[in-house]
């Protein structure tokens, strides 16, 4: 139904999409997540012309709409948008709100419209709100009316940019709900939203956008439980990071000691937890020190929120080397300590690269 | 790092404070090496402002021992507790050190 082939849009110098190649089928409900700032909204924008692409082409049933003879005002009634702040008309009632676009440009008779905008009402709840105004309306309910709005057009897909990020978190449901009922009477649906259970069980796909591209898609299973690469897993397990570079055997253990301790701060881990992380980093910089005159290591410190776990990885260039199986350790203390405080001691030989993760063992509570 | 020492009668007791760690290790070895070959051969070293300790830490109580040892002498260590007690714990070093509750207790200990 539509196909997006290398979309591109600069503002400027700023490039927001690279590369963004997609097909939307008939039916579909496609999710769209990742960080702010990636491109997801301009992504829609794009879609609907409200924002003209830099590049690419964008077929619609078989119609490139970029094309300059193309009539984009009936494409852009094949799909209609849901936007963050509602954008309702202010000045009309809710049944005019409804009213006005088919009237205008669908041709319908007033009544007709009327009818059908009175059973678009009912189905997102607000059949009582007919002569409302917008500002008479909560948050939620704009919301419905938005939708509402849209569906008179009878559009052949829907784009929702953030329809929930604008409302009170008591008022987020009953938006959801009423796109949830959309989704399962066959919608077609490209929602941009950063509620990520609703968008793991309303869509049949998951984009995860970042760097101006879809980074990575797949079934809601698949992004939610097992994403394959760095970026959708840090997003998805809420992973914070902290990176050290150690280039030489007289690194300054005091000053990265003060880096640690503050990304810990930020990430509000226990004081326990704080130490064995401390003690287990001068433990394992001990055991590379012979190392460190000729390799490089970097050594990256994750925690993730929603697992509630602590992980280092020790990369380092140079031959094959498995700390834990060296026969030139001076004694075991250092590797004792290490063993005692990690759940897992994990190595890997990745390309010209050591890798060593460790698991760090939960505090108890 | 900051090292107090005061000699008692029965022993030489050392206070160590802040952080017993790789960066440390190496200047609480040469203060340690410096009060053996002085004559010191009964020490007991107070842990109760110590923060922090790491193997490196622990080597140099192994060494230190090492020489009291070949002299003859006696170490023991009082006021172990906190993350310092669970480096100990998980190393085993406390039962290779006689361990005491207070300063006092461990100059009874090495009198005795």
């Amino acid at each position: 139904m539509i196909k997006i082939e290398h979309l591109s849009k600069k503002f400027g110098d700023l490039v927001v999409l690279r590369d963004v190649t997609i097909e939307i089928k008939s039916g579909e409900v496609i999710s769209i997540i990742g960080p702010s700032g990636t491109g997801k909204s301009t992504f829609l924008r794009c879609i609907n012309l409200l924002d003209r692409p830099s590049g690419g082409a964008i077929h619609i049933d078989g119609v490139n709409i970029l094309d300059p003879k193309a009539d984009v005002s009936k494409i852009r009634q094949k799909m209609n948008m849901v936007f963050q702040s509602f954008n309702l008309f202010a000045h009309l009632s809710v049944m005019e709100n409804l009213t006005i676009g088919p009237v205008k440009l669908l041709g319908l008779s007033r009544s007709d419209a009327e009818r059908k905008s009175r059973d678009l009402l009912k189905l997102v709840g607000l059949a009582e709100k007919a002569g409302s105004y917008p500002d008479e309306l909560s948050g939620g309910q704009k919301q419905r009316v938005a939708i509402a709005r849209c569906m008179a057009m009878e559009p052949r897909i829907i784009l929702f940019d953030e329809p929930t990020s604008a409302l009170d978190p008591t008022m987020v449901s009953e938006v959801l709900s009423v796109i949830r009922r959309l989704a399962k009477d066959g919608m077609t649906m490209a929602i941009v939203t950063h509620e990520m259970d609703f968008a793991r069980d309303v869509s049949n796909r998951v984009l995860y956008m970042d760097e101006g591209c879809i980074y990575e898609e797949g079934t809601p299973e698949e992004i939610f439980e097992r994403p394959q690469k760095e970026k959708t897993r840090a997003f998805i397990n809420r992973i914070r990071s902290f990176h050290y570079h150690i280039g030489t055997p007289d690194y300054d253990l005091y000053g990265m000691n003060a880096e640690i301790e503050m990304f810990c701060e930020k990430q509000i881990l226990p004081m326990k937890t704080r130490q064995n992380l401390l003690l287990i980093v001068e433990e394992m910089l001990q055991l590379y020190t012979p190392w460190l005159r000729t390799a490089h290591l970097d050594m990256t410190i994750s925690y993730s929120e929603k697992k509630e776990s602590l992980e280092v990885v020790f990369e380092s260039s140079g031959s094959a080397l498995n700390l834990f199986d060296n026969a030139q350790l001076p004694d075991e203390l250092g590797l004792t300590i290490i063993k005692s405080l990690t759940e897992s001691i994990d190595y890997q030989r990745l390309g010209d690269k050591n890798r060593l993760l460790l698991i760090l063992k939960k505090m108890v509570k | 790092m900051n090292i107090q020492t005061s000699k008692e009668s029965s022993a030489m007791v050392v206070k160590v404070t802040g952080r017993l760690d790789a960066v440390t290790a190496p200047e609480y070895e040469q203060q340690f090496t410096a009060l053996i070959t002085g004559g010191e051969t009964r020490f007991v070293v107070d842990f109760e402002k110590l923060d922090y300790i790491s193997s490196a830490g622990l080597r140099v109580l192994l060494a230190m021992a090492k020489q009291i040892k070949a002299k003859s002498g006696q170490i023991h260590l009082a006021n172990i507790g906190g993350a310092v007690r669970e480096v100990f714990d998980i190393s085993g070093f406390g039962s290779i050190f006689p361990m005491h509750e207070s300063v006092i207790s461990a100059l009874n200990a090495t009198a005795g």
